[in-house]
């Protein structure tokens, strides 16, 4: 039951919100921040991942926990992917 | 020729979210009635997470006295009422001695939490006056001090205090110092009070807490769900239980404990395996001597694949024929009190022969253990059971226990 998470990026102002937040709770250059690089190569270990989503928590009002999808991103746009389905799912 | 001292369990209490005993313990796992329910914390605004498992209409005063309930935390007195429930079903057959050589060892990860939130908020937010007796009924060994002083237990009294392993390494410590021959008796556990709404808050930043249901091994989980309670075991030296004419519930057989010294939340899979190879060492038990293990099984994604990944390597080829489950759905995670909550489980399926089920499971993940007795309770033979606990800071724990002869 797994989505694919390839095609789930948000809509361009969530995603520029995203990526502001990872750039700014991830301590990582906004420019390099290219939906391609992998996780580990921006640097982001698993307390960045933790730190990012309690901004995202606190923007977006939306707990995410640590699930299946956001556990195996690679790269940043999976990750963003599995943000963006939370903030999907939680939509009223 | 191995002649250490055999050591058996003659008693046994807990407190939970299914409330007060053994008995409703027993009974929410085996039938898959689970104790979580939803959770409205004062003083917060933040709460995210709407539900654990914990003791909505607990009344210390119904067990305790007055002045016994004024001077204690409510992780204390959980540990309290678990005490006496063991004591009285150890002493069923025959009194129960409890003196210079009786020990008590109930661990707790942080103690006495709800005491410094409220003195805290006392302090910070309300200034008001601060309890006097706040250290005391804070220290994670007031519990233990308590018992010792309830039951006049002179030997030694102590917490461990080692998160999510300090029930396990408590009744693992207190067989060894039984083995010793340095004590013959000890009342062991562990004891948990942690819901607090900073603490809650504080695992949810974590991430590792649920927003649905908790569901170990199946595909989709997306945490734990907390917990808390005690549970108190009273373990003694076989040739003095037997002296004094007690029935053993079951054989506290062997213990093994191993530290991964790796990252502080990441679990081991290797260090996992190693404690559980240890345990079956110690019990002088064979992989397929085993018919049920209670996982530690916390739901979370990580857990749940390092942690088959251990009982893998741990058991070989005889992993396919062991029933392994987790009844973290049912009681939640106690932290401090899991190992003893969950030895209890254990214990229990050895005595009626039932593995009990992992409840809210949906579909095999293929990283985890492919079925976890799922949903429903499972009859059938069960030699010897296990019990896992791996804590943050990369402790890991596993106890086993043989059918009493």
């Amino acid at each position: 039951m797994l989505q694919s998470v390839e095609q789930q990026l948000p809509d361009p102002e969530t995603l520029n919100r995203l990526l502001d937040v990872i750039a700014k709770e991830g301590i990582v250059d906004r420019d390099k921040l290219l939906l391609d690089s992998t996780l580990d190569s921006l640097g982001l270990k698993s307390a960045d991942v933790v730190v990012v989503l309690m901004a995202v928590e606190e923007q977006f009002g939306v707990y995410i926990p640590l699930d299946d999808t956001l556990s195996e991103a690679k790269n940043l746009r999976e990750f963003i992917a599995a943000i963006a389905l939370h903030l999907q799912k939680a939509k009223p | 020729m191995n002649c250490r001292r055999r050591v058996v369990i003659t008693g046994m209490g807990c407190v939970t979210a299914l409330g007060l005993g053994v008995d409703r313990l027993w009974q929410g796992a085996r039938s898959g009635k689970s104790g979580v329910k939803l959770l409205n914390l004062e003083r917060t605004q933040q709460q995210q997470v709407q539900t654990a498992a914990h003791l909505d209409a607990f009344n210390p005063s119904s067990c305790l006295d007055k002045t016994i309930v004024d001077s204690t935390d409510r992780f204390a007195q959980f540990a309290l009422i678990a005490a006496m429930e063991a004591v009285q079903q150890a002493s069923a057959d025959a009194p129960l001695p409890i003196n210079e050589r009786t020990g008590v060892i109930v661990g707790s990860g942080i103690g006495g939490a709800r005491t410094s939130d409220d003195q805290h908020f006392a302090f910070y937010v309300s200034k008001t006056r601060i309890d006097p007796f706040t250290i005391p009924r804070v220290m994670p060994n007031a519990a233990a001090s308590h018992i010792s002083m309830r039951y006049g237990a002179k030997g030694p009294s102590f917490a461990v205090s080692s998160a999510c392993s300090s029930g396990s390494q408590s009744i693992g410590l207190g067989l060894q110092a039984i083995r010793s021959g340095s004590i013959d008796t000890c009342f062991v556990g562990g004891s948990e009070a942690l819901i607090t709404p900073a603490t809650f808050r504080s695992w949810e930043v974590l991430r590792v807490m649920t927003s649905t249901l908790c569901r170990p091994f199946s595909k989709g989980r997306n945490g734990m769900v907390l917990g808390e309670g005690a549970a108190v075991i009273i373990i003694e030296a076989e040739d003095t239980a037997q002296s004094r004419g007690a029935k053993p519930i079951a054989i506290l057989a062997g213990y093994g404990t191993s530290s991964d010294a790796g990252d502080i939340v990441r679990p081991d899979p290797d260090g996992a395996a190693r404690c559980i190879r240890l345990a079956l060492d110690d019990a002088e038990l064979k992989p397929a001597d085993v018919g049920y293990v209670n996982a530690h099984g916390t739901g979370t994604v990580l857990n749940d694949i390092s942690e088959t990944m251990a009982l893998q390597a741990a058991f070989g080829q005889d992993i396919a024929s062991v029933s392994v489950s987790s009844t973290k759905p049912i009681h939640g995670h106690a932290l401090g009190a899991a190992g003893a909550i969950e030895l209890v489980i254990a214990v229990c399926a050895l005595r009626d022969q039932v593995a009990p089920p992992t409840i809210n499971w949906v579909e095999a993940d293929p990283r985890c253990i492919p079925n976890p007795v799922a949903n429903i309770a499972l009859s059938r033979e069960i030699p010897a059971a296990l019990s896992n606990s791996f804590a943050f800071g990369g402790i890991n724990a596993c106890l086993a226990v043989t059918r009493a002869t």
